[in-house]
């Protein structure tokens, strides 16, 4: 008896205007479970992420969270079943510090006021657990380097207890000692029992850490591969297309 | 998530504010201990982050930095922060810094500390499963820089690098024996390459010996001259301490007990015999055989499960404790060591794995029938083989210092 994927989405296509971005694609992530989406750029990884953060909706297709089937029409409906989102491009208010980004539209009120001073204590949590060298939960954004803004981003996911996590491109721009730090802490995420989705052209990383690595190319899925026994030379084969799964 | 994000670090601040302790000495002291724990953690921090992180005033912090300078305690140099001046504030360090590498099968591990071993900085890299060479040296260069100059120091400053890999060592050439382990990883000097890429001395070594080392200058191994220690994680290997000395052989592949014959009609191991203890105990032999009822695992899903009660888990890692005991009760019988110290991740299990191994050690009338033949768990931990390789950087440099 085992327990119902976190996410399942079938038959997921998606175009716009003329553009097939996505054609037929099946995607499942369980509890406790990295699965990595790879492909080359315009594949539909982002596409996909899109979806599932709620902020597109598909043309057609199905998703399941915990067994149930929903429509997640808003990112604030996809936000209430549990699943947080990092973009690639951050979207962090640059006028304002790392507290104020980590609860943007999440702030807690204590009696109708902000309660600075908790969320303050909590983003000093965040950050620690992070083990992200910030100093200061009250640094100005705007102050931060590459690697640092990459930490405040993925704290904000911490925020409301999510079961899954969407990882867009998360290592990017990160010397090896932030991309450490990021992988230990997807590690630490799926210990915890959440399901992680990363999209990252670095399959390195990606490799060092997914238990799944489903390829994208051309708006398909390409094949599915298990790391560890699956060779790196596979998945690239895929990703170029060198080898096609038949549809 | 709420109350485990007041737990972590915010104590100390609460702790800070709500401080009754009347004489101005014993806050003087509080709020040195605070900064001098906001430097410790950060490595390196500007007086301006420092005030921000520990909630005291610029001038209450300039004036505790000056204390402590004067002390020894804290160094202090300019740095650049957001385009301007500022002052950077870094822990003493006695001079001359260590590094110890873990090149491990899923993770890198670097520690740099001083001369006195107070590791200052440390960070792991998770690593896929077939990690090459180049790749992975490439990032231990890199990572080594990143952590020295986090610490506001530089490469220069570097006396010794010790770096343990999961097979054994030719110690002549320098290079990896078992070419079939590890992909592109034959016939590359090591020890030559990172010592060009960091201009520093560089010594390598099996990760087994590195632990065992370790044990023996900071663990469970001090005081004893024959120490059999065995590391048990993706694979099992042994550091054999004869007399005082870590005992490598001419060929460097002493302590290889992964590979000694359990099973003469057992499958095929990848050094290319048959029945060895490796396709018994070795990660995917371990994790296979769980896949029908568990589904596919990593190890650490394995410790975890073994360490939550899961049975199927538990049977698992205690089979493997039998068939390792096997093989270091005759290893046991045949060096004459006068303990047995168990380290690597299944180690973490503890009595579940090391309970085994010790009634296999001790069922040898030769051993127990004078006294039993103590089995313990290593001290260090999963920081063994890291805390090896720093002792073999301090080896080094002191033999670099006299050459």
């Amino acid at each position: 008896m085992t327990a119902p994927p976190l996410l399942r989405m079938q038959h997921i296509s998606q175009s716009f205007g003329a553009v097939q971005a996505l054609i037929d694609v099946d995607f499942q992530v369980n509890h406790h479970e990295i699965v990595a989406l790879v492909g080359d750029n315009a594949a539909g990884k982002s596409t996909l992420a899109r979806i599932i953060a709620g902020v597109d909706q598909p043309a057609s297709g199905t998703i399941w969270i915990n067994g149930e089937a929903v429509t997640l029409s808003r990112s604030a409906v996809a936000q209430s079943y549990g699943i947080a989102t990092v973009f690639q491009g951050l979207a962090l208010a640059e006028n304002l510090d790392v507290t104020a980004n980590i609860f943007l539209g999440r702030e807690v009120r204590e009696h109708g006021l902000l309660a600075e001073e908790y969320m303050e204590t909590l983003a000093r949590g965040y950050l620690q657990r992070l083990n992200a060298r910030i100093p200061s939960p009250r640094t100005p954004v705007s102050h931060l380097s590459a690697g640092q803004r990459q930490c405040v981003a993925i704290a904000r996911t911490l925020v409301g207890e999510p079961q899954l996590i969407v990882l867009d491109e998360p290592t990017a721009s990160l010397s090896v000692s932030q991309t450490a730090e990021v992988l230990t802490y997807i590690q630490s995420l799926r210990s915890l029992g959440l399901g992680v989705v990363l999209i990252s052209h670095n399959l390195t990383d990606v490799r060092a850490v997914a238990d799944r690595i489903d390829v994208l190319r051309h708006g398909r899925l390409n094949g599915s591969f298990t790391a560890p026994h699956d060779a790196y030379e596979g998945i690239i084969a895929a990703i170029t297309g060198a080898t096609t799964i038949r549809h | 998530m709420r109350d485990k994000a007041i737990g972590l670090g915010y104590s100390h601040h609460v702790a800070g504010k709500v401080m009754s302790s009347g004489s101005q000495s014993a806050l003087r002291e509080a709020n040195s201990a605070r900064l001098l724990t906001a430097v410790r953690r950060f490595g390196g921090i500007t007086q301006v982050e420092l005030a921000d992180a520990t909630g005291l005033s610029p001038a209450t912090v300039s004036t505790i930095v000056k204390q402590l300078l004067a002390a020894g305690t804290v160094e202090t140099r300019t740095t650049t922060r957001s385009g301007r001046r500022a002052q950077l504030v870094t822990l003493a360090h006695k001079s001359g810094l260590l590094v110890g590498v873990h090149v491990g099968m899923r993770a890198l591990e670097i520690a740099v500390a001083d001369s006195g071993f107070n590791v200052l900085a440390n960070q792991t890299l998770p690593l896929p499963s077939d990690h090459r060479l180049d790749t992975t040296l490439d990032r231990t260069a890199l990572l080594t820089v990143e952590l020295v100059e986090g610490l506001g120091s530089t490469t220069a400053e570097i006396v010794g690098i010790g770096i343990g890999v999961p097979a054994p060592i030719d110690p002549q050439a320098g290079t990896i024996r078992d070419q079939g382990l590890m992909k592109g990883w034959g016939d590359v000097p090591i020890a030559d390459v990172v010592s060009a890429r960091l201009n520093t001395p560089v010594a390598v070594d099996n990760d087994c010996n590195m632990a065992a080392l370790g044990e023996a200058r900071f663990g469970a191994a001090r005081g004893y001259r024959d120490v059999l220690y065995v590391h048990s994680s993706y694979g099992t290997g042994a550091g054999l301490i004869i007399g005082g000395e870590l005992h490598r052989g001419p060929r460097g592949t002493a302590g290889e007990i992964g590979h000694v014959l359990m099973d003469p009609q057992g499958p095929i191991c990848r050094c290319g015999s048959r029945g060895c203890l490796d396709t018994l105990v070795g990660v995917q032999a371990l994790i296979d055989s769980l896949r029908i009822s568990q589904g596919p695992l990593s190890l650490g899903d394995l410790l975890e499960r073994a360490s939550a009660g899961d049975p199927g888990c538990r049977q698992v890692i205690a089979d493997a404790g039998a068939a390792i005991g096997v093989a270091v009760a005759n290893l046991a019988v045949v060096l004459n060591p006068e303990i047995v110290i168990v380290g690597g991740e299944l180690a973490q299990t503890e009595d579940v794995f090391l309970e085994p191994i010790r009634a296999a050690v001790n069922r040898r009338v030769l051993i127990s029938r004078d006294d039993t033949l103590e089995v313990r768990r290593g001290e260090l931990q999963s920081l063994a083989p890291v805390q090896g390789a720093l002792a073999f950087a301090a080896d080094l440099a002191h033999v670099t210092a006299f050459a």
